[in-house]
């Protein structure tokens, strides 16, 4: 169980103004639809869903469970600026790994809110004792590659067209991971 | 580190490391991220130097970090006295260099941990250039 009391917490973003993190919660789903919208075609390449259907976000909403996915908002206001979901397995082989989407708005990027929601899941994956935080990026988003590489995520492999967009056009896929705390404690047994 | 500077036209300038969060950490790193050690024409002494004041740099941040609760900060400046021992050991080479830079990049990251818990945007030396008189800086934080 990973402690979520260190919410709301209220950050600085580069720009001076001010964004609130906190876990999504059912009553979100319009300002993650909302949200969604926004984002260009390739940010939402990664969805095993259709996002652009309605139901679909009102779906997660209703089914919110944090021990799987993690999802913090960053809000302005009543709206979403930004999300970083922290995926679990709770058994199995990659039960210690966690898997990691960063999403901004394209009004919010460049303000240093992308990096604020990297050093969160950070924290938060020390927390839920994780060995490997893994995340995926298109290679176009090279502001979120080298965001991550700063923040501690090396990359493990880049897959050669190995990822389609919504329109089938082929992307090469970047894989990050950033070693935590518990794999060095793990070593020894 | 100095309490106010003179600008190129003459006028006095006051600090910009004055008040706020972090201040010390702060200064402290961008006075070796600007540092004569970085330069072409280092020499030997100016190397030295940077290696006093990141292990006075990492000191502070041990104290800072001491009554905070942040795991990942604690595991970056593991890292950043890590590269630093490795840095001494190497004898000046051009590894050497290389580690005491990454000793620096953990401590930038920890600061910005550290910020960061406070609601307060990361450092961004960038930010303070004009004070150091450096023509340009390598990145800014640009997601």
């Amino acid at each position: 169980m990973i402690p979520l009391d260190r919410y709301p917490k209220e950050i600085t973003l580069r720009d001076d103004t001010h964004a609130v993190l906190r876990p999504m919660i059912p009553g979100d789903a319009d300002g993650v639809w909302r949200f969604l919208r926004q984002l260009p075609e390739i940010d939402k390449a990664h969805f095993r869903e259709d996002v652009d259907q309605r139901e679909v976000v009102d779906r997660w909403a209703k089914s919110l469970d944090y021990d799987a996915a993690l999802p913090i908002l960053a809000m302005q206001g009543d709206g979403v600026v930004g999300s970083a979901t922290l995926y679990r397995n709770r058994t199995g082989w990659k039960q210690r790994v966690g898997i990691v989407r960063i999403l901004i708005a394209p009004d919010f990027r460049h303000k240093g809110l992308g990096t604020a929601m990297i050093r969160e899941i950070r924290y938060l994956g020390e927390k839920a004792a994780l060995n490997y935080l893994l995340a995926e990026v298109i290679e176009e988003q090279q502001a979120a590659v080298r965001a991550l590489e700063r923040m501690g995520f090396e990359k493990a492999f880049v897959h050669r067209k190995f990822v389609n967009d919504r329109t089938g056009r082929l992307h090469n896929l970047v894989v990050l991971l950033h070693p935590m705390s518990g794999l060095e404690e793990d070593t020894f047994y | 580190m100095r309490a106010s500077g003179t600008a190129s036209s003459g006028k006095k300038v006051e600090c910009p490391y004055k008040g706020g969060a972090f201040m010390g950490l702060r200064a402290g790193h961008d006075l070796l991220y600007f540092g004569r050690w970085r330069r072409m024409d280092a020499t030997a002494i100016d190397v030295r130097k940077a290696h006093h004041q990141m292990k006075r740099l990492l000191g502070e941040i041990a104290i800072s970090l001491e009554t905070e609760d942040i795991p990942p900060a604690r595991k970056d400046l593991e890292k950043a006295l890590e590269a630093l021992y490795t840095a001494e050991s190497g004898e000046g080479g051009p590894d050497a260099l290389r580690y005491l830079d990454h000793a620096l990049s953990y401590a930038h990251r920890v600061i910005g941990d550290l910020l960061h818990e406070k609601g307060l945007p990361p450092h961004s030396p960038a930010d303070f250039a004009g004070w150091y008189d450096a023509g340009e800086v390598p990145f800014r934080e640009d997601w």
